[in-house]
């Protein structure tokens, strides 16, 4: 990577402001268009492989605030957001997935987003999945991910593997694989390209004349400011970071308010043999459900199996000890919820809420007992779901004192998909930026990550994240030539 | 490919032979012109004596025992002195009852002692009449419950079912070939008088309709219903299955109301259109009372009905058609139009 020196002033032709899914691709199109690009990043460059994946040391180098944000609520709902190069892509699951051709009908309409085919999307899709090598594991699958697979299998519920931006080596197993993400993939490509790349610097605002941006104003690594003078500015700090800025910086009308994420709740599950691998995830879902309910597998690093039995710890804890035997699962719901990002004055963080509604609530409790249906049908000895004062399940039987007792207000709510933010469409009273991602009313600012989502796709969203990442990036390369 | 049915029993026991289910099934295995027609003795277990002399009258093996579920002595002739094949078709149960406490002791209690009693005579199959009260509602309208799903009783008559359903499972463990069936909401003839208050409302246009009436019920006419029982009866599957019988598809509650009031109009009867809409919020109020009541061991039917009509009940018949070769041929409209001719004939007020 081509990283620029600290100092107190830059200028470029285009300001890509944050490196994740959304920046790194934006960054690498534009620049292989010819195009005089800096990339911003608040948070550190770290190279895949040099911290565990899924460990603590990496939600502290990583991730935003150590690993955990809450949106307000009842319940408040738990969320993760990347802070590093590449952004998410260097610490979720890895996990690809298309949306539906149903997913894109319904984004067209409902923003009215203009010439957007189906065609231009999957042929995006087909260059991102070359590009990230995105695969099903050639060997062998994790045990915990072999057992949802079984569970699901023995109900006759649906269920497929999901592909991942990874690299196997010849005859590899699931365990072998290397994440192909944007430090290893687009923000090469845009190094490579001639992009430069200025790594923990925070974007305070945007500095504007009317409807026209010239400057960013930054904190460096020290607390020194620094300023980024550009033509362009493309703001791509996720569904959270993106509209806080935008906030911040006088944009405001519909920017922040419709927060789509898909919820879930966790359980886990514990076995009679060894099923935990720290540094990796199941690849099966169970879409028997789908796209109301999504259950899949989460990262079970011992500090996370505590944390998932904590909601019950007197009656949980002794199963502590055995949790190489133990993996998390997840249930995901689509929700009809929405909820609000605003930026608060003298905040670093903005507030964020989202409200459940009373589908969304009893879809998760329905959600959490089929999940821990599958888990006992792929012969989990004791189930523990993550509500408070939550029953062990060890029987049939037991999911009644597990439904009965479940309420969603008092359930460890969490959600790692967060978008919709700054929906793109041409219709304003829905919309906030047009069908490009120019946020209405500002003439050289643009928005290219998660928050352009219409709402949210009910799959793995990085797919449709970099597939319209990489239409926007090709239609503002042609306006700038 | 239909699965194969197996040989009738020489004997067949039949509980709760003088209900809904059981009047419908003993006419289905009785009358000549029956698909599900059989030879060989029919045992129905009945409450008293009217019902007993009714059912003598519809043949010489009908042998009806006058007997009670929670008292497992009286059970005894049902199996006494009965040689070759039997199989139990065990319909009988309680739906509204005086007390919280008839729910486990009939439902749960009852189906206890019936399971004892295939045990002892070596039935060939135990075919148990379940609901879907033990899986409780679903989290929104276009949600289905899938054959095999996680239990959430809904209230005592739901936990009475559950316990039931499990009496069941610990009988497989045992060796006893029980399987289970599981109708929702059921229509058609030899309905109870809380039915005929139905068309009542439906053709006052009294029936309240809560919130957007797009809430999902699954029904089935009992014919189907006697199709399913016996299929579940006769074809040779592991024993421990379940299967949901009902009409091939879930029917919105504003679907329901329209075609039971075209139904009666087209039987001659004059319907006002249906405008009683109810807010959501009385959905829920009447399920909170639902629940303060039967905490305290009591039950009022009307709102125990009322607090239930807000939710989806809705399930998938899939595996049943797949396992048991189970073909729902009669629908809502069709199957009303039945009901309500059923009514006429009986003089019946609607």
């Amino acid at each position: 990577m081509r990283f620029v020196d600290p100092r107190p002033h830059h200028d470029c032709q285009v300001l890509v402001i944050g490196s994740g899914a959304g920046g790194a691709t934006t960054a690498a199109i534009l620049a292989e268009a010819g195009h005089d690009v800096l990339i911003v990043e608040e948070g550190p460059w770290v190279e895949q492989g040099s911290v565990v994946p899924f460990s603590l040391e990496q939600m502290d180098r990583q991730y935003r605030a150590g690993g955990v944000t809450v949106a307000l609520g009842r319940p408040s709902i738990a969320y993760t957001e990347g802070r590093c190069a590449g952004g998410g892509t260097e610490i979720n699951s890895g996990l690809y997935r298309r949306p539906s051709e149903g997913t894109l009908e319904r984004w067209r309409r409902q923003t009215t987003i203009a010439d957007f085919t189906d065609d231009e999307f999957y042929a995006a899709c087909d260059e991102i999945e070359i590009a990230l090598s995105v695969q099903t594991v050639p060997g062998r699958h994790t045990p915990a991910s072999e057992r949802l697979r079984d569970g699901a299998a023995a109900l006759g519920w649906a269920h497929d593997e999901i592909p991942r931006w990874m690299s196997y080596p010849a005859g590899g197993d699931a365990s072998t694989g290397k994440r192909e993400s944007m430090t290893r993939t687009f923000l090469p490509r845009a190094a490579a390209a001639g992009a430069a790349m200025l790594v923990e610097h925070r974007v305070e605002r945007i500095v504007r004349d009317r409807d026209r941006a010239f400057r960013a104003e930054l904190t460096g690594p020290e607390g020194q400011p620094v300023t980024v003078d550009f033509d362009v500015v493309v703001v791509c700090g996720g569904a959270i970071q993106s509209p806080a800025l935008l906030q911040r910086s006088g944009w405001r009308g519909l920017v922040g308010k419709g927060l789509a994420v898909h919820p879930t709740v966790k359980l886990s599950a514990r076995f009679d043999a060894p099923v935990n691998v720290v540094d990796d995830v199941p690849v099966h879902q169970v879409k028997e459900f789908s796209p109301d309910l999504s259950f899949g597998g989460s990262a079970s690093q011992p500090g996370l199996v505590a944390l998932s039995l904590s909601d019950h710890w007197p009656l949980m804890r002794d199963a502590v000890t055995s949790w190489r035997d133990i993996a998390v699962y997840y249930a995901a719901i689509t929700s009809e919820g929405r909820g609000r990002v605003t930026a608060v004055p003298a905040m670093r963080d903005p507030l964020v809420t989202y409200r459940l509604t009373g589908r969304d609530r009893a879809l998760l409790g329905q959600g959490l007992a089929r999940l821990a249906l599958v888990m006992l049908e792929a012969g989990a000895l004791e189930v523990y779901p993550s509500f408070r004062d939550a029953p062990i399940v060890r029987k049939r039987a037991d999911l009644a004192d597990a439904t009965a007792m479940f309420r969603a207000a008092t359930a460890s709510v969490m959600t790692v998909h967060l978008c919709s933010t700054v929906p793109m469409g041409e219709d304003r009273t829905r919309a906030a930026t047009d069908s490009m991602g120019r946020v209405h009313g500002a003439e050289n600012v643009y928005v290219n990550d998660a928050s352009l989502l219409p709402d949210a796709p009910g799959v793995n969203p990085q797919a449709s994240v970099m597939a319209i990442a990489m239409r926007n990036a090709r239609r503002l390369a042609e306006r700038l030539t | 490919m239909t699965p194969a049915l197996r040989p009738h029993p020489a004997a067949t026991i039949v509980t709760g032979a003088a209900g809904w289910l059981g009047t419908a099934l003993m006419h289905a295995l009785t009358a000549p012109a029956s698909p599900w027609h059989r030879e060989g003795v029919i045992r129905p277990l009945v409450t008293n004596r009217v019902e007993a002399d009714a059912l003598r009258a519809l043949g010489e093996r009908i042998e009806p025992v006058i007997g009670d579920l929670t008292s497992p002595a009286t059970l005894v002739p049902l199996g006494a002195g009965l040689t070759g094949v039997v199989d139990v078709l065990h319909t009988a149960g309680v739906i509204h009852p005086r007390t919280i406490a008839d729910f486990e002791a009939i439902n749960t209690g009852g189906t206890m002692a019936m399971l004892a009693l295939a045990e002892q005579i070596g039935a060939r199959r135990f075919v148990h009449v379940s609901s879907n009260s033990p899986f409780g509602t679903n989290a929104h309208p276009g949600d289905r419950f899938r054959n095999d799903e996680p239990y959430h009783p809904y209230f005592g008559y739901g936990r009475s079912k559950m316990h039931a359903e499990l009496a069941v499972f610990d009988a497989v463990e045992r060796g006893l070939d029980a399987v289970i069936v599981r109708p929702p909401w059921f229509y058609g003839p030899h309905q109870p008088p809380r039915q005929t208050t139905f068309f009542t409302m439906v053709r006052r246009g009294k029936f309240p309709i809560i919130g957007r009436g797009d809430q999902m019920r699954s029904m089935v006419y009992v014919d189907n219903l006697v199709q399913g029982l016996v299929r579940a009866e006769l074809v040779p599957t592991p024993a421990g299955r379940g299967w949901w019988i009902a009409d091939a598809r879930p029917y919105a509650i504003t679907e329901i109301v329209e075609t039971v009031g075209r139904a009666l109009t087209a039987e001659g009867f004059e319907v006002t259109p249906n405008r009683t809409r109810v807010p959501a919020l009385v959905g829920r109020v009447a399920e909170f009372a639902d629940g303060v009541i039967q905490r305290t061991g009591r039950y009022q039917q009307q709102i125990h009905v009322l607090g239930e009509m807000d939710k989806t009940i809705a399930c998938d018949i899939e595996v049943a058609r797949i396992e048991l070769g189970y073909d729902p041929e009669i629908e809502l409209y069709e199957g009303m139009r039945r009901s309500i001719r059923w009514c006429i004939e009986r003089g019946l007020e609607l």
